[in-house]
């Protein structure tokens, strides 16, 4: 039973950090994407938008890793062996983008450096989701090769190859147009007047990039017949949840039009839900695929003790912590918005 | 070198890098909340000034200290994958609650930062003393699986396999409460001589006194008080560790040969080669005393154990001689503190400021070499008598590469941080009033 619990904040976690990081992400991506005018306009919403929050929304992955270390140490122990490289890039991308988040806002003195702190921040928001979306796509692609026989495979063949190849780019880089999607939609709700028609334009054309990633990565999948693909588009509980997000679209943009916030971020955040649905309800517990075949997650879990433990580790903490991050996120105006907001800072 | 050396490296950069990083990010929201409680009380503009000068800090800190925080998560695993494998469900338990008290911490630090004129004034303070208790909660569940790897307990090896796991009783080890008490102490007594050394090298530049002034006050208290207690913590882990792991006693003390009424060596020279000690300072039974409260107890030494089993003597030595020295210093300057309490002549007197000014550094130097002393002393185990690091390290060649590159990004954020430090020095020293 507890292990259900368990599951659940594993997923919670995930989806919450494929969210709340997401439109993190998203926002220094949507900053490298801007003019020279917007970039500062940009600059200045998300500090007010995400400054209180940023900081927690990445606490989500450390979560979702200890999570996965205490409950499933088999599997977490392949993915910390095989995405050895690739994680590695993770961490130096959120290293630089944190630093630079705070330096930028936090150095005394305004100067030359800010040009610095600010191409650091841009250029990490968008490597990192990349990273992240490679590191996914290695897990489903097929390509893992276990072994433990090191002279039989060269270094490249098991440390290399199987992140790095088209298909995993494909994933990085549809994870990063979520990200710049779910950033610039978010933020429509949080401005006025010409700086959310600018949001308003993004967020149209982030969805354009975003539905061709989507496509391109199918596509590409296929064609080459990875099997995750394949199982995915003829999975119809996958199929039917990202035509019902694609669909949502259209409640989406009504609700922007009508400068509806709140009910803004709820479409963005179920479409996101569904995505992450399709992509785990497609091969669970099966999640890593390797070119020897699956591995189950639920296979080897913790003992019964461990997860109970954990189970009320974990209720305990979310009952103190959702409750602290949603006041949080009342208090600075991020759940719903006063009419008379007008987006200047004191 | 191997790749275990490489790795072994990479793990000790990084955790000694995080550990600065985390103790500041721990200890110096204490003082901003003593200076935030002074301004609403007097209302005293120098108390708002400190406060948002070393709110900034904290902020710059935290996010440091976090980001190094989220890549030993996954170092933890990438180094050491066959260590998480069997170790990381047996110490679950700390790691999830310290991940809970990380994310109270961000939450109140939201509600802190972004807080000014926008909640209300109580309020606002008692989210600035939460930071500070979640981040000591933090440190301790941290300290908590390291004293596991110290003194495993809560589980029982089948045939290479942990099983019968205890997530409570491997949570509640022997070594934790010893463990956690000095560097959650070491934590404050570090924290307060740095900043408040920081703040007494401003009064001897004569900028802006009164107020770096107040601050050295608040600092150094919470570092004097801490570092008096600390003897009296260290007393308790050396008398913990004779019992729990004499070979780490052995080595602190560069103890080759088992005696009763054992001498403690201060300084020294060690040959590991010949297995003696040249130009040390030897005061009679005090070793024994000192570890067992008996001046004829017999100490281990560590002849008597394994070769294989045998940590690097010098290393450990050097390093805890190092630690106790400048804890001594500390607490010296600690009663100097108290004494010019009552003697307010002596801060007149330059040579007193010197004193703190000289001391800033200091206890981070002994806390690396504390933390040097429990982790090298432990080798070559990583989980004591149960697994060898040699075991646990990943099987991916090349860990020289990664070594260099976390050195490489990790020097140049500390080069960064002291100059970001600096710069808000500045910034204070020539703000108006």
């Amino acid at each position: 039973m507890m292990l259900y619990v368990v599951l659940f904040f594993t997923f919670f976690s995930l989806f919450l950090y494929v969210l709340l990081g997401g439109a993190d992400f998203g926002a220094g991506i949507v900053e490298l994407f801007s003019s020279r005018n917007d970039r500062q306009l940009n600059r200045d919403t998300i500090y007010k938008v995400m400054g209180p929050v940023w900081e927690a929304n990445h606490i989500w992955l450390i979560i979702l890793i200890v999570i996965l270390w205490i409950a499933f140490p088999v599997y977490f122990n392949i993915i910390i062996i095989y995405l050895h490289i690739p994680l590695t890039l993770v961490l130096l991308g959120i290293t630089i983008r944190g630093v630079a988040f705070i330096f930028r806002h936090y150095d005394a003195v305004v100067g030359a450096s800010q040009v610095w702190y600010n191409r650091m921040f841009r250029f990490s928001s968008l490597i990192t989701p990349i990273f992240l979306g490679m590191c996914f796509g290695t897990l489903v692609s097929g390509k893992i090769v276990i072994t433990e026989d090191y002279s039989e495979t060269s270094f490249a063949e098991i440390f290399m190859f199987p992140w790095l190849n088209v298909f995993t780019i494909l994933t990085g880089l549809f994870y990063a147009s979520l990200c710049a999607f779910l950033a610039s939609t978010l933020l429509i709700g949080e401005t006025t007047g010409e700086i959310r028609k600018l949001y308003s334009k993004k967020s149209a054309i982030f969805t354009i990039v975003l539905v061709i990633m989507g496509g391109l990565l199918l596509a590409y999948g296929l064609w080459n017949k990875v099997v995750f693909v394949q199982d995915f588009l003829s999975n119809a509980y996958s199929l039917s949840a990202v035509s019902l997000s694609a669909l949502i679209l259209i409640p989406l943009w009504k609700a922007i039009k009508e400068q509806h916030s709140l009910l803004t971020r709820f479409y963005a955040g179920f479409q996101v839900l569904l995505v992450i649905f399709a992509a785990v309800n497609t091969h669970f517990p099966n999640l890593i695929i390797t070119s020897t075949g699956d591995i189950n997650m639920m296979d080897e879990t913790a003992p019964d003790s461990v997860i109970r433990v954990l189970g009320i580790s974990l209720i305990i903490g979310g009952g103190i912590i959702l409750p602290g991050l949603f006041h949080l996120m009342k208090s600075f105006n991020m759940i719903s918005i006063p009419k008379n907001f007008t987006g200047e800072d004191d | 070198m191997e790749n275990l050396d490489y790795a072994r490296l990479q793990m000790a950069f990084t955790l000694g890098f995080h550990i600065i990083f985390a103790c500041i990010g721990m200890v110096m929201p204490f003082f901003m909340v003593v200076s935030h409680k002074k301004w609403l009380n007097t209302r005293k503009p120098v108390y708002l000034k400190l406060t948002k000068a070393w709110q900034k800090g904290v902020a710059i800190f935290f996010v440091t200290g976090a980001v190094s925080g989220t890549a030993l998560s996954f170092e933890l695993g990438m180094l050491w994958p066959e260590f998480m494998k069997h170790a990381g469900p047996v110490i679950g338990m700390p790691f999830s609650l310290e991940g809970a008290a990380f994310f109270v911490e961000a939450i109140a630090l939201g509600f802190y930062l972004y807080g000014w004129n926008k909640l209300p004034e109580t309020f606002h303070w008692i989210t600035g003393i939460i930071i500070g208790i979640s981040g000591v909660a933090s440190g301790i569940l941290v300290v908590s699986a390291n004293a596991w790897m110290n003194s495993p307990t809560g589980f029982d090896v089948i045939d290479g396999n942990f099983v019968n796991i205890d997530p409570v009783a491997a949570f509640l080890n022997d070594a934790w409460f010893t463990q956690a008490l000095h560097m959650t102490l070491a934590a404050f007594a570090a924290t307060g001589f740095a900043v408040a050394g920081i703040h007494a090298f401003q009064i001897l530049r004569n900028k802006k006194p009164e107020l770096h002034k107040e601050a050295f006050k608040i600092a150094i208290f919470f570092g004097a008080v801490a570092a008096l207690l600390q003897p009296l913590s260290g007393d308790l882990s050396a008398k913990d560790i004779a019992e729990r792991q004499p070979v780490k006693l052995a080595a602190m003390e560069a103890h080759y040969e088992t005696k009763k009424g054992a001498p403690l060596y201060i300084g020294g020279i060690v040959d590991e080669e010949n297995k003696e000690v040249t130009h040390k300072i030897e005061i009679p039974k005090a070793l024994s005393f000192l570890a067992f409260g008996d001046f004829d107890a017999e100490v281990k030494g560590l002849n008597d154990f394994p070769e294989k089993d045998l940590p690097p003597v010098a290393i450990v030595h050097y390093a805890f001689q190092t630690m106790v020295g400048i804890g001594t210093l500390m607490m010296i300057a600690a009663l100097i503190f108290f004494i010019s309490l009552k003697k307010k002549s002596w801060l007149n007197n330059r040579k007193y400021w010197w004193l703190f000014a000289i001391l800033s550094p200091l206890g981070f130097v002994a806390v690396e070499a504390g933390w040097v002393v429990t982790e090298v002393g432990r080798q070559p185990w990583i989980v004591y008598n149960i697994m060898r690091t040699s075991e646990a390290v990943t099987p991916m060649p090349g860990m020289k590469y990664s070594f260099f590159l976390y050195v490489a990004v990790y020097i140049i954020l500390a080069v960064t941080v002291t100059w970001l430090m600096k710069r808000q020095i500045k910034v204070l020293n020539n703000s108006i009033g």
